[in-house]
């Protein structure tokens, strides 16, 4: 074989199971995690089992304690985080209305006559309307149907229910009918259950569409709160600037939402596939479990098919790799976890409203160089801002990141984060849009971790390679 | 299932090469005078392989990994000479090993080690060592000061040899001196 063909075919190659990563990604992220977490738990075990116990039992005590400890605190934060999480990041999707048609039809000879339709709670605040202001009586004609337009645009995330009143005349005949709704409910009501209404005499004078109406959750968007708050302060600013009649209420909504929409929606997709609660329970500590028994093993088994030509610096290469991206993971999870606590403390301690998956995110994105202690910032000063703090809370939350970024830089950085993983800007941006456009807001979190395990080894592969004389 | 004779050749086979490696691990000095448990632990890091005829198994100039111990085969170790030719140094048979300064530090093999016919070989690498320290610190421990040992002991017989050297230098050049003298006072008798 030829040096460019064997190039090429090793190109394909690697394309290829790039590309069979990519499919299976999925299935990728549990093993991924048990890994990383065997990477945290490895020198505890290891430490134990020098002092004489077998590995076995070692990985068992570790997990014992490790998921008891957790299992109590962290898993009821968890559950409350989730909560959290889920809640927020609907109420950045959250439609502000929905609307829903019904339609009455008539199939007789003779002509129908709605008298009237009307709520049958109509007082000011009930979130239900019918649009089209229609001048009843209204006729509907033998076999005609009238569609009615009714919509919930509710002023808070409560629940809400009412009914409809409909009123029927067919000659001397009233009928008198009921159209339940109901928004913002947990559970939906199945709806477009047909109803025949029946005269008294049993002749049907009409067919509605529906006898309950689901609407699906609607309420105030934190997006339409910001924008309310930027038309009031900025709007002023930049008004003598603009030529044309330029709302920044409606960019920052419209902008707003669509990138809440690319981002949350890929994050909810990835979380509904696989942070299900059975993977984590029960295939993560598993796989993790065995990486750690086993680890040792499996590595010996992988070095012992390579070529003898070879072996000597494949054994080389990979304890290196190990040790730095152990090094790496290690150092990565401390940063992030100090972070985070800090955060959430700090939130929580000012009474920003969702302090507990703010002060996470705050954590995760200290890994993203230069951007990552914006993003926290950011996040935490929309939500204090949509959720009716003042400026004055604003203040408070630029304070506290400012405090915790001091801590992370003067204590933590400098003992955790390894020199050689150092990224020049552009990589972090470009690794950040590829990760977004995979995986959403998870994609970008993964991204300069991923980059950095991937930098680590190729840079010990290449110098590890150097010393070497192949033929 | 003992009576199934696939199965009883199998871990006889199996067993009997075990033993082999545990006499030869025995044999070996930085691995002696270790409880059967401390044989099994390290028989468990050991990676097992084979070389054929001509094989390099290491090269002259590569970074040391860690040392290898023969159990079955020849092994030829050469060094080049400043002009290339190939010099060879010893010829290793069964219990015998080479390269152990590897698990020390990472620097350049001083002599290439060639197959001169199929070799079943034991390595033993300074990762899997500086891990059993971590892991088993007694056991490393125990390794490292028979290594340390060995090592002072080959420092102590170069430092003889050093002195016997020096002391031939100075006796040859002591004869040097005479005869120029004498060729010398030879010149000015004439």
């Amino acid at each position: 074989m030829t040096r460019q063909l064997r190039v090429l075919v090793g190109l394909g190659v690697v394309a290829g199971v790039l590309m069979f990563i990519y499919q299976i990604r999925g299935v990728l992220a549990p093993f991924g995690l048990a890994f990383v977490l065997a990477y945290v738990l490895a020198p505890v075990v290891d430490r134990m089992e020098g002092r004489g116990l077998g590995r076995t039992w070692c990985i068992l005590l570790v997990f014992l304690i490790v998921f008891v400890s957790l299992g109590f605190g962290v898993f009821k934060a968890g559950g409350k985080m989730t909560g959290e999480m889920v809640e927020l990041s609907d109420r950045f999707l959250r439609q502000e209305q929905v609307d829903k048609f019904f339609s009455i039809t008539n199939n007789h000879k003779d002509p129908l006559i709605i008298e009237h339709l009307e709520w049958e709670d109509d007082s000011e605040e009930q979130p239900f309307a019918v649009l089209g202001g229609y001048n009843w009586p209204l006729e509907i004609e033998a076999g005609g149907e009238l569609q009615v337009k009714v919509r919930f645009a509710p002023r808070g995330h409560s629940p809400g229910k009412n009914a409809l009143l409909l009123t029927l005349l067919k000659g001397e005949e009233v009928h008198l009918h009921r159209i339940e709704v109901y928004g913002n409910r947990k559970w939906q009501f199945q709806t477009g259950a047909k109803a025949e209404v029946e005269g008294e005499s049993g002749i049907l004078p009409a067919v509605l569409s529906d006898r309950v109406i689901g609407f699906g959750k609607a309420g105030p968007n934190i997006l339409t709160a910001l924008g309310a708050i930027v038309s009031e302060y900025i709007q002023p600013l930049i008004e003598p600037f603009m030529e044309e009649e330029f709302n920044l209420a409606d960019f920052v909504k419209e902008h707003g939402q669509r990138l809440a929409k690319t981002m949350l929606g890929g994050t909810t997709v990835f979380l509904g596939g696989v942070v299900s609660g059975l993977t984590f329970v029960v295939i993560v500590p598993f796989v993790a479990f065995f990486f750690l028994k086993d680890g040792h093993r499996l590595t010996r088994h992988a070095i012992e098919l390579v070529p003898n030509a070879y072996f000597e610096l494949c054994l080389n290469l990979l304890h290196q790799i190990n040790r730095q991206i152990g090094g790496y993971i290690r150092g990565q999870i401390l940063a992030t976890s100090v972070v985070s606590i800090l955060s959430i403390g700090g939130l929580s301690f000012i009474s920003v409203p969702y302090a507990l998956p703010l002060g996470f995110l705050a954590g995760l994105s200290n890994m993203i160089p230069f951007m990552g202690p914006f993003i926290g910032v950011i996040s935490a000063t929309i939500v204090a801002l949509a959720t009716g703090g003042g400026m004055i809370l604003v203040v408070k939350v630029c304070v506290v990141f400012l405090v915790i970024q001091i801590i992370d830089n003067v204590l933590i950085q400098p003992t955790v984060v390894a020199k050689s993983v150092e990224m020049h800007p552009l990589v972090v941006v470009f690794v950040l849009m590829v990760g977004s456009q995979l995986m959403g807001i998870v994609g970008m979190l993964i991204a300069v971790p991923l980059t950095g395990i991937l930098k680590v080894s190729t840079q010990t592969v290449y110098e590890g390679i150097r010393g070497y004389r192949l033929e | 299932m003992s009576s199934d004779p696939f199965w009883s050749n199998i871990f006889r086979r199996l067993s009997k090469e075990e033993t082999d490696i545990y006499e030869i691990l025995k044999s070996i000095p930085i691995f002696q005078d270790l409880s059967r448990q401390d044989y099994k632990k390290i028989e468990g890091i050991l990676h097992r392989r084979t070389w054929n005829t001509d094989e390099a198994i290491v090269k002259e100039g590569d970074p040391g990994v860690g040392m290898y111990i023969v159990v079955s085969g020849e092994v030829r170790i050469l060094q080049t000479a400043d002009d290339g030719s190939q010099l060879e140094l010893a010829t290793l048979i069964d219990g015998d090993f080479f390269g152990e300064q590897a698990l020390l530090d990472e620097s350049p093999r001083t002599a290439s080690a060639h197959a001169s016919e199929p070799s079943r070989i034991l390595g033993f690498f300074r990762p899997d060592l500086l891990e059993l320290i971590e892991s088993n610190p007694r056991l490393g421990l125990k390794i490292v000061m028979r290594l340390s040992q060995m090592i002072s002991a080959r420092l102590r017989q170069t430092n003889h040899l050093l002195k016997e050297a020096r002391l031939r230098v100075k006796q040859s050049e002591k004869k040097l001196e005479v005869v120029e003298k004498t060729e010398s006072d030879g010149v000015s008798d004439q």
